[in-house]
């Protein structure tokens, strides 16, 4: 077996060069130190991992390291890793990446990640790794700077695009790689032409409900891999057997690592979760009831969910209620219909709101760092002026705050306010584990963002039990979303992560949207009822279907 | 590498860089930087640019360096250095850019009545990497006599054991190399050559083992399509530079030592 040897010679006329100028030659201590320095920096084994040796401060988890080895050691570099949320996706692709980086194998880098998480991905990087990735601001950037993060939005475009096309990238990771399912999209087009010596996919929902879906991603990272796009649809496309998908299985696990939380064996802290149920003034009684009896009216008709936003807002604060009713007046112009003055006379008629009365006492109780969930943004007003009336601190955080000020926040949160009152669960990556009470003031009406909520402070690292107040005003909604739907699913005692493979399983594509059909288009309580039940029997199921895999799985 | 060969490591390079070591205890030291090794290590041009134009007192830092976490390092304000931290990589770096060509004699007690020819060595060490998609390095260092030719593994190990100084020291006299030193380094990457192509390549072997299987799969993804689009070619290309074996010699230092015939 012949290997191509290659004579590096930028010493040998240098030397030649000194020979014939008499010097200038190093001391002999010198000398030593700089061969000292080569022998530590030698990598002496193909196998192994060098990245923990430099990397003392960080502890990586058991399956982290393990993730990191199999991805360098069995499969060449190139995976999907796959772990559900929380379990440091990031964390395993630093290892790997300062691996190649160690070895020398790796020295120019391109990172795509969402907008929101640019800076945060370079300060990791730079912090817990010593890797100088530098986010992209300016053009110049991809040419001069080794390692590169970016979104892909960004990346994609001219000019970007082409001067990234001629840098000779020799590991490119791409975070949330899940978007990259569709093989006629922009992104996907951009991917596939990027060269990828190296390459590492993210993501947390790697098994959706199309094969093709998986079939895309796989052929982004190792084209071929399942068979061309003929015969992946022969095979696995229709009429597959559990056969077929076995071995379509053990194929995709060739390239795809993913960890459970169960198989981690992480000690996880407990959660504990208490429902809160809040009685309206007779005032705030009213207002509801007032809102409930525009279901009648022709023009709500014409635009049903407003309604039940309306309804949602009513629990939520006046305040909330005011603000979409003042935008729905404006649209008519001169001729407001008659109903909305008595709205607003109901709105005027209010002057307590129970549910923040019931929080302020919550948040006395408990005397701790809290966040307040709430969805909407004028309820996020009133409760900071409220909170602050009666000697309460607070910070606002919403999802539309640039990184900057999302540090901020949370740096003033973590020092300076018992409560931060937020929007959103802000996206991705802000994690708050130094809080470990949440009160969710209203609930959203889509489960996987509530267990976003919980993630954020329910994730590795935390230590304390975690406590969840969900409130609720009893006869409304809110009470019905809460006893009929959340608290059948048992969603609050689940782990995140495991909502995420029960409703792809279902096929529903927007929770929300079908919650409020059921509420709006029942005739009466009980057909509500009925189909609420016909819809937890159904997560239900899917819940089955998960569990079943899991097990197949093993 | 241990912390405390961290800290052995700092000591040596400093001193022998003419620093004032200030302070050294178990755990940390604090260095007064001469105005070079500032300017190496400090990355501050504009402030060197501007006392060299303005003629300002020079006042290079003083740095704070811990190895150990203990009760004394933790109230102090200094730089943490561990093996993988970029401030040990630096001076790594600076260590070897100022420690790469060498020329010494061997420190003999000669007198006038018998004074002592030194013999011309080659001495180079040299760094082997084996690369695919994954990496080995080895080194290795080889001595050769510029006068037999000779030869000699573990070179720097043996002159260890010497004396050596700067200076040719006196009533020694130098014999010329017959081996020009150009071809003394031909020489020795000819057997450095010999030396791996003896070597097990079963690394390299299974190597191309794994490219062959994934071109062999990027052709059926592209089979059906007659004319190949771009994409295929790109995958093709970082196929090869992913496994393609290569073995890389550098040199990490060497140069020309004196030395005494030995029987």
């Amino acid at each position: 077996m012949m290997v191509e040897i290659e004579f590096d010679s930028s010493w040998t006329n240098e030397f030649l060069e000194r020979i014939e100028k008499d010097g200038p030659w190093a001391s002999w201590e010198m000398y030593q130190l700089a061969l000292e320095a080569a022998a530590h920096l030698a990598v002496p084994d193909f196998n192994g991992l060098q990245a923990p040796k430099h990397l003392p401060h960080l502890t990586p988890l058991p399956h982290q390291l393990e993730v990191a080895k199999q991805v360098v050691e069995k499969m060449n570099g190139k995976a999907i890793l796959a772990d559900e949320v929380g379990l440091g996706k990031t964390i395993e692709a630093g290892l790997i990446l300062k691996e190649y980086m160690i070895r020398g194998l790796v020295k120019k880098v391109l990172i795509l990640v969402p907008a929101s998480l640019v800076s945060q991905w370079a300060m990791e990087l730079n912090e817990k790794f010593f890797i100088p990735a530098v986010p992209q601001k300016k053009s110049y950037v991809w040419e001069q700077c080794d390692v590169v993060v970016s979104s892909i939005d960004t990346a994609k475009r001219s000019p970007h695009r082409d001067i990234i096309y001629e840098q000779q990238y020799d590991m490119v990771i791409i975070d949330e790689a899940h978007k990259l399912k569709n093989n006629k999209t922009k992104n996907y087009e951009f991917v596939q032409n990027l060269k990828k010596k190296f390459c590492l996919l993210l993501t947390a929902t790697p098994i959706q409900n199309r094969m093709e879906e998986i079939f895309h991603l796989v052929s982004l990272l190792k084209p071929g891999h399942l068979g061309n796009a003929t015969y992946f649809s022969e095979t696995y496309g229709k009429g597959r057997s559990l056969q077929t998908d076995e071995h379509l299985k053990a194929l995709v696990n060739k390239v795809m690592i993913r960890n459970r939380r169960v198989d981690t064996g992480i000690e996880w802290s407990k959660r504990h979760v208490e429902t809160i149920i809040i009685e309206f003034s007779r005032e705030e009684r009213e207002l509801y009831d007032t809102v409930q009896s525009l279901k009648s009216e022709e023009a709500i008709l014409n635009s049903p969910f407003s309604l039940i936003t309306m309804l949602r807002e009513a629990c939520s604060s006046r305040e909330a209620l005011f603000l979409t009713t003042k935008n729905m007046m404006d649209k008519y112009g001169e001729e407001i219909p008659v109903y909305f003055q008595e709205l607003i006379e109901k709105i005027n008629a209010v002057t307590t709101n129970s549910k923040a009365e019931k929080a302020l006492e919550l948040i006395r109780r408990i005397n701790d760092k809290v966040i307040i969930f709430t969805e909407y943004r004028a309820t996020q007003l009133y409760l900071q002026w409220f909170l602050q009336q009666n000697g309460i601190s607070s910070v606002p955080f919403r999802g539309g705050f640039k990184r900057g000020k999302k540090d901020w926040m949370k740096e003033l949160f973590k020092h300076r306010a018992q409560v931060l009152i937020a929007t959103e669960a802000g996206g991705e990556g802000i994690n708050l584990q130094f809080c470990h009470h949440v009160i969710n003031y209203d609930l959203p009406w889509n489960p996987m963002r509530l267990e976003q909520r919980i993630g954020r402070v329910h994730r590795l690292g935390q230590t304390n039990d975690v406590y969840i107040y969900n409130f609720a005003v009893k006869d409304t909604v809110e009470e019905h979303i809460l006893k009929l739907l959340y608290e059948k699913i048992r969603l609050f005692e689940r782990v995140v992560g495991e909502l995420d493979d029960i409703l792809t399983k279902m096929n529903v594509n927007n929770f929300e949207d079908y919650l409020q059909d059921i509420f709006f288009r029942s005739r009466n309580e009980r057909e509500m009822k009925i189909k609420m039940e016909n819809l937890t029997t159904m997560i239900e199921f899917a819940d089955q279907l998960a569990r079943s895999d899991q097990y197949a799985a093993r | 590498m241990q912390q405390d060969d961290i800290q052995h490591f700092l000591k040596r390079y400093f001193q022998t860089n003419e620093c004032d070591i200030v302070e050294d205890d178990d755990g940390y030291m604090t260095v007064q930087l001469s105005i070079e090794l500032d300017k190496e290590l400090m990355n501050r041009p504009f402030y060197w640019h501007y006392i060299e134009r303005t003629g300002g007192v020079p006042a290079p830092m003083k740095l704070v360096l811990i190895t150990k976490q203990n009760e004394k390092t933790s109230a102090l304000n200094g730089e943490r250095l561990h093996f993988g931290s970029p401030r040990l990589h630096q001076i790594f770096q600076s260590a070897q850019r100022h420690g790469s060509y060498i020329r010494l004699y061997e420190q003999t007690d000669a007198s006038v009545q018998s004074s002592i020819p030194l013999h011309p060595w080659l001495g180079l060490n040299v760094k082997i990497s084996y690369q695919c998609d994954r990496k080995k390095d080895q080194l290795l260092s080889l001595g050769l006599h510029l006068i037999t030719g000779t030869i000699v593994k573990q070179f720097h190990e043996k002159l260890q054991y010497l004396s050596l100084i700067p200076k040719i020291p006196d009533y020694c006299f130098t014999i010329s190399p017959i081996i020009k030193p150009v071809s003394g380094i031909s020489r020795l990457q000819q057997y450095i050559k010999q030396l791996i192509e003896r070597d097990n390549h079963t690394w390299a072997e299974e190597a191309i083992a794994r490219w062959k299987e994934d071109i062999a799969l990027l052709d059926h993804f592209y089979e059906e399509i007659d004319e190949k689009p771009e994409c295929y070619y790109i995958e093709k290309e970082a196929l090869e530079e992913q496994y393609k074996p290569k073995i890389t010699v550098s040199v990490i230092n060497g140069g020309l030592f004196y030395l005494q015939p030995r029987s």
